[in-house]
């Protein structure tokens, strides 16, 4: 397994994700669906490490990045002003994705997938929400509910497929990610929400913003790293390229 | 009155709808106290509860147990909430059965994460059914009414359209969830494929009398019937069947230019309504869902011999008839 053969699974299953989604007035208004190249990649570890991956697995992949699609789309529309018609079309995008993840499993007769990522989904809607309400939350509160957002239907996948070895790999990665992700935002003055309200919890501490998500992040990196050693069901060419996404991450904070 | 007359059609079924109220709440229970809050104040908007009653009389003529009922009925509900909650997003609407919507109590990304929530809640509801008929149907369903809300927003202020897109639009905006309701009360009871056949057409019949009337009601009721100005539809640029009817009036122009370039004056807008009020297309309106109202009793016909027959034909009645 090498770079090309996973960005070749990884471009396949976008392709899949596109063909199941697409749509000429959706697509025309509001593009193709939004999709974490990352968050593909650590949904296909399995499958990439050689566990038995059928059809199936494949479909089911395929329907979880359609749910990640959905909720993105929702996660795009403005607090106060949604009235344009791309906005307005972006609200039923995301609502058209969630109908067709919901008929792929009903298709196939996957009810079990459809009530797992049912839950995944009410969980990381209540995780989103957390921002707009008015008690005051700790950092590693905070820590949670990003790692819910990034990771929680991925879980809710490997949970169903007996992947359960891989599921604190992509937490931490997907954290570690997010972070970084949000510090960046934070060095530009464009951070997201729950990052803003993530300072407001390190501010009320004493500490601030940058030395704590730096610690925070090294600490993620070097658990995962550990971890990563560890692992004995990982193959070798698995743990490499695991490890070159952390080195990428390193080398993305350090720079 | 005409709620009290609804409950009266209903009151046989009160334990079970009592049942189906407790678990609608019980649905919704989440984490978030914002969630909480938004979800209960849907619910106590009330509502006619007109899917799950459905779903509870198409099961009458199979192996009726409200046990497993409410495992149908209640992610019908949450499914119609959800989409309401999302489309006052898309609609920017303030107001809904004479309350202030999700998102403009809250805003709308809070309505977006508690529609999310609330399918969620929906889907992982019905999955305590193994059927996967049952899905493929509701599947189905949700995809076509989303198919359909995009095709509203496509014809939006758009006159250059007839009574085809009218009733394709309405069809799938409404009448498809009470036929689905009607269909998998039916499919979850194990009624014959012939009866879930009749109940499913009666269900689409039913549902598109009753979207003509709720057109016809955006136009005839008052504000304060309506809990939203009258005329809703058409200054949210949604030409429904009254307004479509008389889309080539002389009179009626020189509004609809002013509601498509957003000035028409509230004075302008009481004028208006008055004169469609007044105007053959309401009387032509109601025929419409006369219409479909006696196909709906048509299929009632071909059903075989049920008790819950004649409540099906009051219901189909009452929903036709209504004045709210």
């Amino acid at each position: 397994m090498n770079a090309t053969y996973i960005q070749n699974s990884i471009t396949q299953l976008k392709t899949e994700i596109f063909m199941d989604v697409r749509h000429r007035t959706l697509q025309k208004y509001t593009g193709v669906p939004v999709l974490d190249e990352n968050q593909l990649f650590y949904l296909l570890i399995p499958f990439l490490n050689g566990e038995e991956w059928q059809q199936e697995q494949q479909e089911a992949a395929v329907t979880v990045g359609i749910v990640y699609a959905a909720l993105t789309a929702h996660d795009h529309i403005k607090e106060l002003d949604a009235t344009s018609k791309e906005q307005q079309l972006t609200v039923l995008a995301g609502d058209f994705y969630s109908g067709r993840y919901y008929e792929i499993l009903a298709m196939s007769g996957n009810v079990a997938l459809i009530r797992n990522l049912s839950q995944g989904i009410a969980a990381r809607c209540e995780h989103q929400i957390r921002v707009y309400e008015a008690s005051q939350r700790t950092v590693e509160q905070w820590y949670t509910s990003m790692s819910n957002i990034e990771s929680g239907l991925i879980a809710q996948f490997f949970d169903l497929y007996a992947f359960h070895n891989y599921i604190p790999l992509i937490e931490k990665s997907l954290l570690i990610l997010r972070l970084e992700r949000e510090w960046i935002a934070y060095q530009q003055g464009q951070m997201s929400l729950m990052g803003k309200a993530l300072e407001a919890s390190v501010q009320r501490i004493g500490a601030t913003f940058t030395s704590v998500i730096q610690e925070k992040i090294i600490q993620l990196k070097t658990e995962l790293s550990q971890m990563i050693g560890s692992a004995s069901f990982l193959q070798s060419d698995m743990k490499q390229a695991l490890r070159a996404h952390v080195e990428a991450s390193i080398a993305s904070t350090n720079g | 009155m005409e709620k009290m007359k609804l409950k009266l059609l209903y009151s046989d079924l009160k334990s079970d709808i009592d049942i189906i109220e407790q678990e609608l709440e019980q649905a919704v229970d989440s984490s978030s106290y914002l969630i909480n809050d938004a979800s209960l104040h849907l619910l106590q908007a009330g509502g006619k509860r007109i899917r799950p009653i459905f779903v509870l009389l198409g099961a009458k003529f199979g192996n009726y147990d409200i046990e497993k009922m409410k495992d149908v009925a209640v992610p019908l509900e949450l499914i119609h909430m959800a989409s309401l909650v999302h489309d006052d997003v898309i609609d920017d609407s303030n107001m809904r059965r004479g309350r202030p919507t999700v998102k403009s109590q809250w805003n709308n990304r809070v309505a977006m994460y508690t529609g999310d929530f609330i399918f969620a809640r929906a889907l992982e509801y019905i999955t305590k059914l193994e059927d996967p008929l049952v899905h493929q149907i509701l599947a189905r369903t949700m995809v076509e009414i989303c198919n359909g809300e995009v095709i509203q927003i496509e014809d939006k202020f758009r006159l250059d359209q007839g009574l085809k897109d009218y009733f394709r639009r309405i069809k799938r905006k409404t009448a498809l969830l009470i036929s689905s309701s009607c269909e998998l009360g039916a499919v979850a009871a194990g009624v014959d494929a012939k009866t879930v056949r009749h109940l499913k057409r009666f269900g689409y019949f039913v549902g598109m009398s009753f979207q003509i009337i709720d057109d016809v009601l955006d136009i005839m009721a008052t504000d304060k019937e309506l809990g939203k100005p009258a005329g809703s539809d058409l200054l949210q640029g949604n030409i429904t069947l009254p307004i479509l009817l008389l889309k080539d009036d002389p009179e009626l122009q020189p509004y609809l230019v002013k509601v498509f370039a957003g000035t028409l004056t509230e004075l302008e807008r009481q004028n208006m309504l008055q004169y469609v009020r007044k105007s053959h297309a309401i009387e032509q309106a109601n025929r419409m869902s006369d219409k479909y109202l006696k196909k709906a009793l048509q299929e009632i016909d071909a059903l075989p011999k049920h008790p819950v027959k004649k409540k099906l034909r009051d219901v189909a009645l009452f929903m036709g008839k209504r004045k709210f």
